[in-house]
C-alpha cells in the first residue's frame, strides 16, 4: 500500500509539474566551470536521508550519503559500504561492525552511535518521519509510536501524538545496542533473513552529531559520509555538489562537481539538453517517447532499463463469487496483450511481466507466472468457456486520479475481444476512496494494483502484498498456508540464497490461484549530451548513476 | 430581400381581415424564405440520423479495437484514421453523436419544461410566489455552470449505465441552466398579461389554469424557443467541456469530448484524433446557434 502510494505520487506530481512553467534552468551553463549538470526537481522536505521518500530529494541524497550497504548498478546486489561485516546466527540477532575509517564531510568519525541515534531518532513517532515504516521489523518498534486505541476516531488533521505519545520511554528501540566505537547490535521482532539487502536504503543511512544539535539547519545543508558533500543549494534553482574531501570508502566519484539544476517540467529539461545546457535527464516527455522520438533527437544517447516498480490486475473472489474458479482468471490473464498494449499505450516503456516479483531485484527468476503470462486468445478463450465464462460485464476499476484510463480501456478491449465478455473501466473513484472500497471488499470484477519496491530483494514484492496479513492484501485476503510456512521458512533460512530459493517457491504458488494478474515492469530511461563520455547507467531505482558519469 | 415587403403586408392584412395570423404561422413563412435556416436544419437533420441510426453511416462497430494499428493516419479503410485504442475514428465520431445530442435534447427539454413552468407561475401570481421562486431562482443563477457542475459531478453519481451516464449530465446541465429560461419566461408572461385579451378573458370568467395555458403560453413562448434552440448548441459544448476535463461522460460512452479529450493526449504525433470529433463538435454546435438564429429573426421581424 505504501509503495501504490508513492507510486501514485511520483505520477501526480510529475503531472503538477507538467502543468507549471519552468522557473530555473534558464541561466546557460558556462561549459568548464559547472562540471556536469544533471536534471533535478524540488525536493518536497530538507534533505534529511530519514525523511526523504521521493526522488526529488533522494537522487543528491544517493550522493552524499552513505550507507552500511550499497546496490550494485547493473543488479542491485547487496555489498558491503561502510559495513564491515554484518553477522546473526538466527535471523533475529543481528551483529554489525563497522569500518572504523570512515568519516562524514564535516571531518567526525562515522560511528555505532552515528547510526544507532540516527535510527532512533526516524523511529520515533512523533518525528512523523517519513522513513519510519522502515524501522517495523526492530524490537520495540511498536512503542515508539503513536496509536490510539481501536475505538477511538481521530479526526483528519488530529495529530494522534497529541493524546496518545508513545508509550517508550527512553526515545530510543529496544532492538539497538551500542557495543563499541565500531560494533553495535540488532534485534528484530521477527525472522528475518535479508536484513541486509534492506540496509542499503537511505533511511538507513548514519547521522553526525551536528545533526541532532539542529535537524532543520542540517536539513538545509546536509552532512553526510558519501562520495560528494553538498555545497549549496539554492531553492527553486539549483543543488551543487562537490566532491567529499573526507571520503576514504570504496565507490567515489569521476567529476568534481555535479550541479542538480532544479525543472519544473521534463520538456524544459529535455529542450535544455538538446540545446547542450544539460548533461543527463533522467525524465523524457510522453511525447517523445512515442515511437522513439527521443532516441533519435538525441542521435541514440539514451538508455532504458526495468526498475523496481511493478504493476498488476487484481481479483476479490471473496467479493465477486463469479470469479472463484481460478481458471475464469487464468482466462483474463492469457487473454491481455501485454506486448501492444506497451508499444501502443506505453510507447515501449514497460516490459511484459512473467511473474509477480520485478527482474531488478536479488532472487528474481523469470517465468514464474509460467504459461498464464503468455497472450494466447484461443487458449484463452477455450480455458473461458470451459470454465463456465461469468455473467454480465467485467468491470476494471483504476483509481481516476492518475493516468490509468488509457492503458486500462486497452486491457479491456483485449480482454473483451479474445474472451467475448463485456469489459468496461471503472473510473469512479479517487485513489482514497479505491483503496477504501477495496479494504472493505467493495470492489466486484478487477482492479488495478501497482507497486514500487522499498529495497531490491524478492522478499519485498512477496511478502508485503500477499501474505494472509499484509494492509494491502486486497485478494479476499490471499491466505494461502503453503505460502506462508514457505515464507516463514525463507525468513529463517541461514542465508540469502536459500532464503531466495524458498520465496521463489512461494512466488510460484501465486501462478496456481492467480488472484493476482501480473502485467507489466516499468523501465527508467536516461537521456544524455554529446560533452557525456560513454554512456550512463541507470540503477534498479531508476536513477542514473551520476557518480560513474565523465565528461570528455 | 422579400421578406420586408411580406412584413410590411402582413399586418395591414391582417387588420384587415381581423383575424390575425397566428405568431407561429407567420414565423414559419419567414423562416422558409432563409437560407440559414435550410443549412442548420439540413446539418441538424444529418446529425439526428446519426443520433438515431448511427448504422445508416458505418458499418463497424465503435468498440472494435486494433490496438496494434493505433494512431494510424486516414487511410482507404479507415477515412478519418484510428486513435490511439486502435477504434476506428469516423465510426466513433459517428456514434459519438447520439450521446452529445441526447444531452443537448435532454437538458433543453428539461431546462424549458422547469423554467417555463415556473416562470409561468411566477410571472402570472405575482406578490409572493414571485418572490420565492425568483430568489430560489438565483441562488442557481449565481453559480458558475462549470464550477456546480464539476461540483455535482464529482459528488453525485446515477450508476454506470450508458443512460445514467448521460443522465447525470444532462441533469446537472438542467439544475445549472433552468433559471434563465425562468427568467425570460417570467418577464414574457408579465409582458403579456396586462393585454386585453387577457383580460377579456378573465372578465369572462375563465379560470386562471385555462387563461394561462391558452391565453399567456401561446403568447410568451416565442423568446424562450430561441433561446432554447440556441441553448442546445450551448449544452453540447458544455457536455464536450465537461467530458474533457474528465467528469461528463465517460468510457465506453463515446462522445466528442471525451473523443477530443483522448486525441489531446497524442496531438503531435496523430493530429487526426484531435481534428475530426473537433470538428464534428464545431459543426453540430454551428448548426444549433444557427438555427437559433434563424427562429429568432423569424419571431422577432425588428432585429432584422
Amino acid at each position: 500500500m505504501r509503495g501504490i502510494y508513492r507510486a501514485v505520487g511520483v505520477v501526480a506530481a510529475s503531472a503538477l509539474a507538467l502543468t507549471l512553467s519552468a522557473c530555473g534552468g534558464d541561466d546557460s551553463g558556462d561549459d568548464s566551470e559547472a562540471g556536469l549538470t544533471v536534471f533535478g526537481c524540488n525536493p518536497e522536505n530538507p534533505l534529511v536521508p530519514q525523511n526523504t521518500a521521493e526522488t526529488c530529494g533522494g537522487d543528491p541524497q544517493d550522493l552524499t550519503v552513505a550507507k552500511l550497504i550499497h546496490y550494485d548498478v547493473e543488479n542491485a546486489a547487496p555489498e558491503y559500504d561502510i559495513a564491515e561485516s554484518i553477522e546473526t546466527k538466527d535471523n533475529q540477532n543481528f551483529t554489525v561492525k563497522i569500518k572504523p575509517d570512515y568519516k562524514f564531510s564535516d571531518g567526525t568519525a562515522v560511528t555505532a552511535e552515528s547510526f544507532v541515534k540516527a535510527w532512533n531518532y526516524a523511529a520515533w513517532g512523533p518525528n512523523a518521519y517519513q522513513a519510519n515504516y522502515f524501522f517495523e521489523p526492530f524490537a520495540g518498534y511498536g512503542a515508539m509510536q503513536c496509536v490510539p486505541p481501536e475505538n477511538v476516531e481521530l479526526g483528519e488533521e488530529e495529530d494522534p501524538c497529541a493524546k496518545y505519545p508513545p508509550t517508550d520511554k527512553d526515545e530510543a528501540l529496544d532492538g539497538l545496542k551500542v557495543v563499541d566505537e565500531t560494533t553495535f547490535t540488532i534485534q528484530t521482532t521477527e525472522k528475518v533473513s535479508n536484513l541486509e539487502v534492506r540496509l542499503g536504503y537511505t533511511a538507513f543511512a548514519p547521522l553526525p552529531e551536528s545533526f541532532f544539535e539542529d535537524p532543520e539547519a542540517f536539513g538545509e545543508k546536509p552532512v553526510g559520509a558519501g562520495p560528494y558533500q553538498v555545497d549549496e543549494w539554492t531553492k527553486n534553482e539549483e543543488i551543487v555538489l562537490s566532491k567529499n574531501p573526507e571520503y576514504s570508502g570504496e565507490f567515489p566519484g569521476i567529476e568534481d562537481k555535479i550541479t542538480f539544476r532544479i525543472y519544473e517540467n521534463a520538456e524544459a529539461a529535455y529542450a535544455d539538453l538538446q540545446a547542450g545546457n544539460l548533461d543527463v535527464i533522467n525524465q523524457i516527455p510522453t511525447d517523445s517517447l512515442i515511437d522513439d522520438k527521443w532516441l533519435s533527437d538525441l542521435d541514440d544517447r539514451g538508455t532504458s532499463r526495468p526498475v523496481g516498480v511493478t504493476q498488476t490486475i487484481g481479483i476479490n473472489p471473496v467479493a465477486d463469487k463469479s470469479l472463484d474458479n481460478p481458471d475464469l482468471r487464468k482466462a483474463i490473464s492469457m487473454a491481455i496483450d501485454r506486448q501492444t498494449v506497451i508499444d501502443q499505450i506505453f510507447a515501449g516503456t514497460r516490459e511484459p511481466a512473467t511473474g509477480w516479483v520485478s527482474p531488478v531485484v536479488d532472487g528474481f527468476k523469470a517465468g514464474a507466472c509460467g504459461e498464464w503470462c503468455n497472450y494466447d486468445p484461443e487458449a484463452a478463450k477455450k480455458l473461458w468457456d470451459s470454465a463456465g465464462g461469468y455473467d454480465g460485464a467485467l468491470t476494471l476499476a483504476v483509481n481516476n486520479d492518475s493516468d490509468h484510463g488509457p492503458w486500462a480501456e486497452a486491457a479491456c478491449n483485449s480482454i473483451r475481444q479474445a474472451l467475448d465478455v463485456e469489459c468496461t473501466v471503472d473510473l469512479s473513484r479517487d485513489f482514497a476512496t479505491f483503496l477504501t472500497d477495496l479494504g472493505e471488499g467493495k470492489i466486484k470484477g478487477m482492479f488495478r494494483q501497482g507497486w514500487q519496491m522499498d529495497y531490491p530483494s524478492i522478499e519485498n514484492f512477496l511478502v508485503p502484498l500477499y501474505s494472509a496479513g499484509a494492509s494491502s492484501n486486497y485478494y479476499g485476503p490471499y491466505d494461502n498456508p503453503e505460502f506462508e510456512e514457505l515464507t516463514r521458512k525463507a525468513a529463517a533460512a541461514p542465508d540469502l540464497d536459500q532464503a531466495n530459493a524458498l520465496y521463489q517457491q512461494a512466488e510460484a504458488l501465486l501462478s496456481e490461484d492467480m488472484r493476482i494478474i501480473p502485467l507489466w515492469y516499468a523501465t527508467g530511461q536516461a537521456g544524455w549530451s554529446d560533452r557525456v563520455q560513454g554512456e550512463v547507467a541507470i540503477n534498479a531505482f531508476g536513477v542514473p548513476d551520476y557518480r560513474n558519469v565523465e565528461l570528455n | 430581400m422579400t421578406d420586408t415587403a411580406d412584413a410590411a403586408l402582413v399586418p395591414h392584412a391582417s387588420d384587415e381581415v381581423n383575424d390575425a395570423r397566428p405568431v407561429s404561422a407567420e414565423a414559419w413563412r419567414s423562416l422558409r424564405a432563409n437560407p440559414l435556416f435550410w443549412i442548420s436544419a439540413t446539418l441538424i437533420l444529418v446529425f439526428v440520423l446519426m443520433a438515431a441510426w448511427p448504422s445508416l453511416f458505418t458499418t463497424l462497430d465503435p468498440r472494435t479495437s486494433v490496438l496494434a494499428e493505433a494512431r494510424r493516419g486516414p487511410s482507404s479503410e479507415h477515412w478519418f484514421g484510428q486513435d490511439r485504442q486502435g477504434y476506428d475514428l469516423y465510426t466513433r465520431c459517428i456514434y459519438g453523436a447520439r450521446a452529445s445530442i441526447l444531452v443537448g435534447l435532454t437538458a433543453t427539454i428539461g431546462t424549458s419544461v422547469v423554467g417555463v413552468t415556473l416562470g409561468l407561475i411566477a410571472g402570472y401570481m405575482g406578490g409572493w410566489v414571485d418572490a420565492v421562486i425568483s430568489r430560489f431562482a438565483e441562488i442557481f443563477f449565481g453559480i458558475p455552470l462549470l464550477l456546480g457542475a464539476i461540483i455535482i459531478l464529482q459528488s453525485v453519481s446515477f450508476g454506470n449505465s450508458y443512460f445514467a451516464i448521460v443522465g447525470q449530465v444532462a441533469a446537472v446541465l438542467i439544475v445549472l441552466g433552468w433559471p434563465s429560461i425562468f427568467r425570460l419566461m417570467r418577464s414574457a408572461v408579465i409582458q403579456v398579461k396586462p393585454q386585453e385579451y387577457v383580460q377579456a378573458a378573465r372578465a369572462l370568467g375563465c379560470s386562471p389554469l385555462r387563461i394561462a395555458r391558452s391565453h399567456i403560453l401561446p403568447n410568451a413562448l416565442g423568446p424562450v424557443i430561441v433561446v432554447s434552440t440556441i441553448n442546445l448548441g450551448v449544452f453540447i459544448s458544455a457536455e464536450a467541456a465537461l467530458s474533457f476535463l474528465g467528469i461528463g461522460l465517460r468510457p465506453p460512452t463515446v462522445s466528442w469530448g471525451v473523443m477530443i479529450s483522448d486525441g489531446a493526449g497524442a496531438m503531435q504525433s496523430a493530429p487526426h484524433g484531435l481534428l475530426f470529433p473537433s470538428l464534428f463538435l464545431s459543426l453540430a454546435v454551428l448548426a444549433f446557434i444557427m438555427l437559433g438564429d434563424a427562429i429568432r429573426d423569424a419571431f422577432d421581424p425588428k432585429s432584422k
